[in-house]
């Protein structure tokens, strides 16, 4: 669960300040899956970066699990990081002398887990992003699409219990994009992660059972996308 | 051509892919499943058409069949079929936002709030048909036949909404510009 109650996140300070985030409250029940959409530097990716602890809020209380992030110490937000969050970047950030399993398997290995542990759990992970079979590549050997694969099997080796992602399908093709989009609602459905996905493009927002538009930094709209809504007639027929 | 026209090929075309002959139930699914939800039909509508087919000659009745009516396609219905396939398309453009349009035009500064209420509603409503599009889309992917037609049907309502969303983001702040006004969240 991902609750926001009066969250405001100001960069700078006196006439040159910024306000990114501007008095947002939510709550995101786990296991779900929404979208923020809106402009950009209309603060989608701070109310990210606030989730996963990178940055604190300047009023406001942003609990995750319930606790309460700003009352975290640095090693504990940094634990909920490596333990309880997965983060899916518009880059990949994929370490290109690594190949795609030693990528998948790096937060284990910095966390201390052993070996045969580790082989197993990224087997598991590469199992479910479909790229087992290109498990002894290095990502310059990969096409886009499969390196965000790679990149979501990273993020899920650690059994997150949330998956942010940052405009997951920015580098990718239209084709790549859905595909991308595709597995991340197949993993939602599949392990209960709760995901929120940051986007521009509206027919990617749409995967999520709500989404939220936020204009400089603020809740400009709350929509709840029911999973049966009239029918529709959008004139394709005429 | 949302009715006559669209209706009566889109049947003799499913008839055309039975050449051993179809009842009406299972023209009905057969036709769902190849243009998906972008045409409801009922049984009602279908067994005029199939009568309409019928009294024309371009299907006929098999013989020696239990009770249920089986229809398969005529040479003259197949004559007509390839001729309405390559035949230029008759849709014309569609006449695009003109609701709002005189909304906006009639519309007051003070009314400038309801109307970008109005405008979120919009934007809500198209986001519910992206997400059931997307559905739609992974719910084809999992039946046991050729749906490539249905898909370009989804690509193409996808681009009409997106392309509405994009005038409806535009709209609404070009109104917030002009008349300084906020929507509400």
């Amino acid at each position: 669960m991902i609750e926001f109650q009066g969250v405001s996140k100001v960069f700078g300070s006196g006439p040159t300040a910024v306000r990114s985030v501007d008095d947002l409250s939510f709550r995101i029940p786990k296991g779900s899956f929404w979208a923020l959409m809106g402009p950009s530097g209309s603060g989608k990716s701070t109310v990210l970066h606030l989730i996963a602890g990178l940055t604190p809020p300047s009023s406001g209380s942003v609990r995750v699990e319930g606790v309460d992030i700003a009352r975290m110490s640095a090693p504990e937000s940094a634990a909920l990081r490596r333990h309880r969050v997965g983060y899916v970047l518009q880059t990949f950030n994929l370490l290109p002398f690594l190949t795609a399993e030693e990528n998948v398997g790096m937060p284990l290995v910095l966390d201390g887990v052993r070996q045969r542990e580790v082989d197993g759990r990224v087997q598991q992970a590469l199992e479910m992003v479909n790229m087992s079979h290109r498990a002894a590549h290095h990502p310059m050997h990969l096409s886009g699409g499969e390196q965000q694969r790679v990149a979501i099997a990273r993020a899920l080796v650690i059994e997150p219990a949330i998956i942010l992602a940052d405009e997951p399908t920015g580098n990718l093709d239209r084709a790549g994009g859905r595909a991308v989009m595709d597995l991340i609602q197949e993993v939602n459905e599949q392990t209960q992660v709760t995901v929120l996905l940051v986007t521009h493009d509206p027919v990617f927002a749409a995967y999520g059972q709500r989404v939220l538009r936020l204009v400089d930094g603020r809740l400009q709209q709350d929509m709840k996308l029911p999973d049966k809504p009239p029918a529709l007639d959008l004139g394709v027929a005429g | 051509m949302r009715h006559a026209h669209g209706i009566q090929y889109a049947l003799l075309g499913v008839v055309s892919r039975n050449p051993e002959g179809v009842h009406g139930y299972a023209l009905k699914r057969q036709c769902e499943r190849f243009l998906g939800s972008f045409w409801q039909l009922n049984f009602g509508e279908i067994y005029r058409v199939l009568d309409k087919l019928a009294d024309e000659g371009q299907i006929e009745q098999m013989a020696g069949e239990s009770s249920r009516k089986v229809y398969r396609i005529t040479e003259r219905g197949r004559q007509n079929l390839d001729d309405f396939i390559l035949t230029p398309p008759t849709d014309a453009p569609r006449p695009l936002r003109q609701e709002l349009a005189v909304k906006l035009l009639f519309a007051s500064a003070a009314q400038m709030t309801d109307v970008l209420q109005m405008i979120d509603h919009q934007r809500e409503a198209y986001m519910s048909q992206l997400h059931q599009l997307g559905a739609q889309r992974r719910k084809i992917r999992c039946l046991p036949m050729d749906s490539f037609v249905t898909g370009l049907l989804i690509d193409g309502a996808e681009g009409q909404v997106r392309a509405e969303l994009t005038w409806l983001d535009d709209v609404t702040t070009k109104l917030q510009e002009r008349f300084g006004a906020e929507s509400s969240a």
